[in-house]
């Protein structure tokens, strides 16, 4: 069925993310003796200004392995690659493109618009929800290695954190891949998107409360050990938004 | 009240990016028949294949297969469970090999034949482990065909079946159908610009010219009725339009008036002897001059 | 095979050209009376042409009385002897267009012009006189 396609269609995608990520948080685990040694002397820096500030909170947040894991990983490396990754993930395979369509074959079959993209819906967001919960059971698994303990909850609130906001960003580039042909494009875009949203954070001071790059690295169940719900709900209900979007664009297109 | 047709469109037309690919098409596919449906590149048969299958919205006018709606969601999927469509380039997975793509294939027809599958996969020799893009432009047909062929359909819609092929395939695609049709009793439209194939096997035909029907019927009727009348003159052929039913096409080249009739010669051949021609001849004409006749560039 | 392909694109119906082509066989004996003509599907399968096109032959000649379709069993050469008749005629028919036919050549007229004749003949042309040669 659709399904088994869906997952041939996105694999590589996956496959490669999946490497990427779990690296990542199995590097970041690792570096963690390497980057104690260090402390002392960047505890030592002093710039001016916000980025001054910026930058002595962080290391003040690293003092603890903890802190260590949330900056390094949810607030940095996650952050940006999974972001990346999830609108690699969305993108492209909706829009009839160009002679040698293997789309007119999928389309001949008994299968209504709403099945085959809700199945590459499914498909992907069940991939995403693998990306972000398998990088962050890293850290309680691995912890021990370099004489740390993460808890596991922790992790399981950070990936539930990931998961909902990467979809968004997922959901904004299959969105885009209704509207505009090929692989490529929706991806790109969606990324300029990302991009922009950054850019408005850094202006913006800091990342705000109503940052989504907040949400997705836990950052007020950091500091404070409760969920941003508030931000959970707005990325669910954009997700879904978003989708429904898509289906509606899928049902009427001409192919 | 039950459509004695299997396809049956009526005014149909269809807007592609302000193109109008199809100008109020009248087309009637009667149940059991193979019927060949001809057409200059671009006249519209593609698109009409896609509106009646579900993949392309019509823009006005009506459509029917199995008298369901294809522009329904529901109706339209009922229509893709029991008719095959398989696309002018055979398009399928590169990812899957030969038997990844009977097994998807199978998988959305709880009634697929898995005797015609083995019985076509020996017949057209198709290595079931060869990844589907290793596969030859004829051997992807014949697997597109295995796919339609087994899934039990009532129709089978092909665009342009022979294309690419050489004729010892196209004979073994067509003796497929052919076998298929007299087991199964399933209709077969298919387009094709091979007028030899039409000629061969279809009993029923429709020619498309610029977005709408211009000739359609039995083919063996179209045999018996459509005659080439050639009047010659001693000067210039007269402008005089004729006002006798049954003329298809009317040309005229220096002192040559050609004309093509269909049934009902006695009237035209009345006018035409009014236009005192130096002579006049009456000749039976092949499909691919109806044909060529009818969707000649007008000058 | 006893039955040859058709021409498609001789402007003669197929099923025509099958019905001639099984009168023929049961004139020259090829087929005898009470033997079996291949079925519908095989045959259709053998020569590559619509099945509903020889059953449309079959039925016709069911018609002319040349051959019995008996239901489950197949079609059968007819042993009726008003087949026979009915070849006899055509046969006769044969001779006066051979001679008339070779008379027209005795005159110079072309092959050509002689199907053009023919043809015209049976459209009702020449009762109106619009042919010139």
């Amino acid at each position: 069925m659709f399904w088994y396609k869906s997952w041939l269609d996105t694999r590589w995608r996956f496959l490669i993310a999946f490497a990427v990520l779990v690296c990542s948080a199995i590097l970041t685990v690792l570096a963690y003796p390497k980057f104690l040694a260090l402390l002392p002397s960047a505890m030592r820096v002093n710039l001016g200004g916000e980025i001054g500030r910026r930058v002595t909170e962080t290391i003040q947040f690293e003092r603890d392995y903890r802190g260590y894991i949330w900056v390094q990983s949810f607030r940095q490396n996650l952050t940006q690659l999974g972001t990346l990754f999830a609108e690699l993930l969305g993108t492209g395979g909706l829009l009839p493109s160009g002679s040698k369509d293997t789309a007119l074959f999928t389309m001949s079959l008994p299968a209504s618009r709403n099945e085959l993209l809700g199945t590459r819906a499914a498909t992907g967001l069940i991939e995403l929800g693998v990306l972000a919960f398998a990088p962050a059971l890293v850290f309680p698994l691995l912890s021990p290695a370099v004489g740390q303990t993460f808890s596991a909850a922790s992790a399981i609130t950070h990936g539930a954190c990931l998961f909902i906001t990467w979809a968004v960003f997922f959901s904004l580039a299959l969105l885009l891949s209704t509207i505009v042909a090929g692989v490529w494009i929706p991806a790109l875009v969606a990324i300029c998107v990302a991009f922009f949203l950054t850019a408005v954070d850094l202006v913006a001071g800091g990342t705000g409360r109503y940052s989504i790059f907040a949400v997705m690295s836990g950052e007020h169940y950091f500091r404070t050990g409760t969920l941003p719900w508030v931000g959970l709900v707005v990325s669910a209900a954009a997700s879904a938004a978003m989708l429904y979007a898509a289906a509606r664009n899928f049902a009427r297109q001409d192919f | 009240m039950v459509d004695p047709f299997v396809i049956h469109t009526v005014e149909l037309r269809k807007t592609y990016d302000g193109v109008e690919a199809l100008r109020g098409l009248n087309l009637q596919v009667p149940a059991g028949s193979i019927f060949g449906f001809l057409g200059r590149n671009g006249a519209g048969k593609t698109t009409a294949m896609k509106v009646l299958l579900g993949m392309a919205r019509p823009t006005s006018g009506d459509a029917r297969v199995f008298g369901l709606r294809p522009a329904s969601p529901d109706e339209g999927v009922d229509i893709r469970r029991r008719a095959a469509f398989v696309s002018e380039d055979k398009s399928l997975y590169d990812a899957m090999n030969v038997d990844a793509m009977i097994r998807f294939t199978a998988s959305f027809f709880p009634r697929w034949r898995a005797d015609l599958e083995q019985r076509y996969l020996r017949m057209f020799e198709l290595p079931r482990h060869a990844p589907v893009k290793t596969l030859s432009r004829g051997m992807r047909t014949k697997l597109a065909l295995l796919l339609a062929l087994c899934r039990g359909a009532e129709l089978l819609v092909l665009d342009e079946p022979s294309s690419g092929l050489d004729p010892a395939s196209t004979e073994q695609v067509l003796q497929a159908l052919v076998a298929h049709v007299a087991d199964e009793g399933m209709t077969v439209f298919f387009s094709s610009h091979q007028i030899a194939d039409v000629d061969q096997i279809a009993d029923h035909v429709a020619i498309i010219d610029r977005g709408r029907v211009v000739v359609s019927g039995a083919l063996d009727d179209l045999r018996r009725d459509y005659r080439r009348l050639r009047l010659v003159f001693d000067s210039d052929a007269p402008d005089a339009p004729f006002g006798a039913p049954g003329i298809a096409h009317v040309r005229r080249a220096g002192r040559v008036l050609t004309l093509l009739t269909t049934a009902g010669t006695e009237q035209v051949v009345d006018e035409a002897r009014a236009l005192a021609p130096a002579s006049m001849d009456i000749l039976p004409v092949t499909l691919k001059e109806i044909f060529l006749e009818t969707v000649a560039v007008e000058e | 095979m006893l039955l040859l392909r058709p021409n498609p694109a001789s402007g003669v119906p197929i099923y025509l050209q099958l019905m001639e082509q099984v009168k023929h066989a049961v004139d020259t004996g090829a087929l005898r009376p009470g033997e079996q003509l291949p079925g519908i599907r095989p045959l259709a399968e053998e020569l590559v042409i619509n099945p509903n096109t020889v059953a449309k032959a079959y039925r016709e000649l069911e018609h002319e009385e040349v051959i019995e379709l008996r239901q489950g069993a197949g079609a059968f050469v007819s042993a009726h002897p008003r087949a026979k008749k009915l070849t006899d005629r055509v046969r006769a028919g044969q001779a006066i267009v051979a001679a008339a036919v070779e008379r027209l050549q005795s005159r110079g007229i072309t092959d050509a012009e002689i199907r053009r004749l023919f043809e015209a003949e049976l459209a009702g042309l020449s009762k109106v006189g619009g042919h010139r040669g």
